[in-house]
């Protein structure tokens, strides 16, 4: 009862969906180019943001937190940090690592100068601005 | 419409027409579309305010034509199939181009309305109605283009005689796409366009 | 070794092969470092993976020695990078017995390995031995920044380093498909790693702005794993399958397109499910849920498909040990990236899951049964052959299989164990009118990070065995057929 199920049929139709699906992202994703200005906090993008990115970038912070929920798992997101615990608190706590407390996770003294820390701090209120349709559920992240 | 599929050359009645591969295709393809659909129904339910706002602004008589033209096309496609069963290939070959002509016509009445619609500034961030709107027309649209793609390459090779009695999986198989087509369009309009 | 080469392979019954056990051309043994570059690297990840699932539950364990980041850092990229020995390994020696002639050029293939193998090492040994802030300085990062992002931490010199090893590799392979015959088994793997090494280059692009960053980010890692990856993933399964199980190309190789097909048309758009939360536009939440609502198809296909061609098999090949990783890499890849993946796919779902244990949980057993287990299924089948038999001693098969289904099995802990405390994490930390903050929701689920720790430990001492399976002799029993 098969009917016929070519070889050829079955390569034309993986090219053409390939093809197909991927010219399809490419608009969905000029779309999306179109609609970020909106949403992605652009214009609070300063000379100090990306400073701040930057030491974010060359302290691997990626390497044990999420930012906007991407990054690793073993400390608390920081896309919402800036509201939760505020300038001075984030830019104390970085200073004050490592706890040193037995048993528990410990972060890096990373020696930050008083103007790096403005720049990371400056670099996490912009990110806690951006659109995230309404992602964390709550301030815990 | 999906008559003209059991009108296929196969000897065996219980044979799908044209070749497996497309058939796991069309089903991919109709399953996509399908949770689409029930998406769009479910969003709807939850805010119907904004889909009936939406919807009023959907003029009804280009969109009718374009049913009516993929309708013919699909008619001209399975038109197309038996001729080349009855080996009258060059009838045959001006219904697959016509069937090309057809979709031809519901891209260019499709491109007329889009052009109306981001002139009046509507995007696919617009609202959740205009989201599913343009989502739904525009990868059906990409569908249309993709189906007179494959109609018009079999057009092409069935300038060496290739489809003859017995020998007609290609052009099955490219009938069969094109009818998914129709069918889709047929449910998207009436949902998108005609429920409200 | 024997030093002939022109033996014959594929006998259909399985019989004669004794005397029939060595490489159709003698350019595919460049395979063998590069399986056991592979092997090597496994070893060191699952030794850093043992480190960070202490660290979850006694958290100065190894500080400030090896911090937690660096530790996930080197346990990422050994995979990453030993995933990639492992295909650079399929391809050399499936290319050419694809394309029925010698590699176009073995030497460049052996220089290409040694370059790689250095980088990769220099790569970990910074990693390793001075701060991440004083790695980025050394290799000048200022001059085009593209550290300090998830899985792509790498020096930008690493990264065009890994440009140009992609480019040798696929020039070598390139130039022996173009001289040869042409299978769509060779034409998929071609066009997976070529995809691989194209989309690669978006690493490079790093802008300030967080959201188009992490958008193409995405580029990299979705279009890899679930793009291109599992064209390679294909490509080295169906070859496998053609071998052992002596069904006709044919079929196997019009299934593959089927398979590959769904693949894209789910997973291509699929990105989307990553483009909830991330500052891109709410549309990708329904883009995004619909198509990877169907991305878990193509990998249930994948099940059956081999489960389909070893039932129909038309011989008996003496690995029994590949028959079964390739059938694990079947089930698993369904489990992890298919199950797993759709658990949390859904945007109202992901909205609660996004970013927990959970995500962990589906990488670990999707890595683990899409990628390594077939880079295991290719090396099992060619490695005896590598070393002058058709199969190994039924004792080392023995081990290998046992080692099988600790790792597996084990994974399958680490999967649940994992899944369990991100139901926790969730339960506390997202949902309910008073929240705990991150690390007291994390010690409620101190519990399941023990028991994933224990797994591990399981997991490990199957990849001991794995590895002692290799050094086990004893007669091959393949006369007895």
């Amino acid at each position: 009862m098969s009917a016929s199920f070519t070889k050829s049929t079955a390569r034309n139709i993986f090219y053409g969906g390939a093809v197909f699906f991927f010219l399809l992202f490419l608009a969905l994703t000029f779309d999306t180019t179109q609609a970020l200005p909106k949403r992605d906090n652009r214009v609070n993008l300063t000379e100090q943001v990306a400073r701040g990115k930057n030491i974010w970038e060359t302290r691997n912070c990626i390497g044990c937190h999420t930012l906007l929920g991407e990054g690793a798992y073993f400390a608390p997101e920081l896309g919402n940090v800036y509201q939760r615990r505020g300038p001075e608190f984030i830019k104390a706590w970085i200073k004050g690592q490592p706890t040193g407390a037995p048993g528990r996770r410990q972060m890096p003294q990373f020696h930050l100068t008083d103007g790096e820390l403005d720049d990371l701090v400056a670099f996490l209120k912009y990110s806690s601005e951006i659109n995230t349709n309404n992602w964390p559920p709550n301030i815990e992240g | 419409m999906n008559q003209s599929v059991t009108l296929s050359a196969s000897a065996n009645p219980r044979e799908v027409p044209g070749d497996l591969a497309m058939w796991f295709f069309i089903l991919a393809e109709l399953l996509v579309f399908g949770v689409f659909f029930l998406a769009y129904g479910y969003a709807r339910a939850h805010d119907p305010a904004t889909f009936v706002a939406g919807q009023r602004q959907l003029a009804l008589g280009v969109p009718t034509v374009n049913t009516l033209l993929l309708i013919a096309g699909s008619a001209s496609v399975s038109a197309a199939v038996r001729a080349f069963v009855l080996d009258r290939q060059r009838t045959a070959r001006r219904l697959l181009w016509l069937t090309v002509a057809l979709g031809m016509g519901f891209v260019v009445l499709k491109c007329g309305e889009f052009a109306g619609k981001f002139a009046a500034g509507i995007t696919l961030s617009s609202d959740t109605f205009w989201m599913f709107y343009l989502s739904l027309t525009f990868f059906h649209f990409l569908h249309v283009i993709l189906g007179m793609v494959i109609i018009g390459a079999v057009a092409v090779y069935a300038r060496d005689g290739r489809y003859r009695p017995g020998q007609l999986a290609g052009v099955e198989t490219a009938a069969a796409y094109w009818h998914m087509v129709d069918l889709v369009w047929v449910v998207l309009f009436a949902l998108v366009y005609v429920a409200r | 070794m024997s030093t002939s080469t022109t033996a014959v392979l594929d006998t259909p019954r399985g019989v004669e092969e004794h005397a029939a056990t060595r490489l159709k051309y003698r350019s595919q043994a460049v395979a063998k470092p590069y399986f056991i570059a592979a092997i090597g690297l496994f070893f060191g990840q699952i030794v850093f993976g043992l480190i960070m699932g202490l660290q979850y539950v006694i958290g100065d364990f190894l500080f400030p020695e090896i911090p937690f980041n660096v530790a996930r850092m080197v346990h990422t990229n050994l995979l990453i990078v030993w995933l990639l020995f492992g295909f650079m390994g399929a391809g050399y020696y499936l290319i050419p017995e694809e394309s029925e002639r010698e590699l176009h050029s073995p030497k460049l293939a052996i220089i290409t390995f040694w370059v790689f193998l250095v980088a990769g090492a220099l790569t970990i040994v910074g990693y390793l031995s001075v701060p991440y802030a004083t790695l980025a300085k050394l290799t000048h990062n200022e001059i085009l920044p593209t550290m300090g992002r998830e899985f792509l931490e790498q020096p930008t010199i690493t990264k065009v380093g890994i440009v140009l090893v992609a480019l040798s590799f696929l020039y070598n392979l390139s130039m022996t498909v173009l001289s040869g015959r042409k299978t769509s088994v060779s034409l998929v793997m071609m066009l997976g790693l070529w995809g691989l090494a194209i989309f690669f280059l978006f690493s490079f692009y790093n802008p300030t702005n967080l959201v188009l960053d992490k958008y193409f980010w995405w580029y990299v890692v979705h279009l890899w794993v679930e793009g291109v990856w599992e064209l390679i993933m294909g490509a080295m399964l169906a070859f496998v399958l053609i071998k052992v199980t002596g069904v006709d190309r044919e079929v196997v190789e019009k299934w593959l397109y089927v398979i590959i097909a769904m693949t894209l048309i789910s997973g291509i758009i699929g990105t989307g499910h990553h483009y909830y939360w991330i500052g891109t536009p709410g549309y990708w939440q329904w883009w995004g849920s619909i198509f990877s609502a169907i991305e878990p198809i193509p990998f249930f296909m994948m099940t059956l498909f081999s489960f389909n061609m070893v039932n129909r098999r038309r011989r008996e090949h003496p690995n029994k040990a590949a028959v079964l990783w390739a059938l694990g890499t079947g089930v698993m890849a369904f489990l992890g990236a298919g199950v797993w993946g759709f658990l949390h796919t859904l945007a109202p779902v992901n909205y609660l899951t996004h970013g927990t244990q959970l995500t962990a949980a589906h990488g670990h057993m999707a890595f683990y049964g899409a990628y390594a287990m077939v880079v295991i299924t290719m090396i099992s089948y060619t490695m005896p052959k590598l070393r002058g038999r058709e199969a190994n001693s039924r004792g080392a098969q023995k081990l290998e299989m046992v080692s099988f289904w600790l790792m597996t099995l084990a994974m399958v802990a680490i999967t649940l164990f994992l899944t369990a405390a991100g139901y926790v994490q969730v339960s506390l930390q997202r949902m309910g009118t008073t929240p705990m903050p991150f690390m007291v929701a994390q010690d409620h689920a101190a519990t399941y990070y023990w028991l994933r720790e224990a797994s591990g430990v399981v997991f490990f001492i199957g990849l001991a065995l794995y590895i002692i399976s290799f050094f086990v002799k004893g007669k091959t029993d393949e006369a007895a057929h």
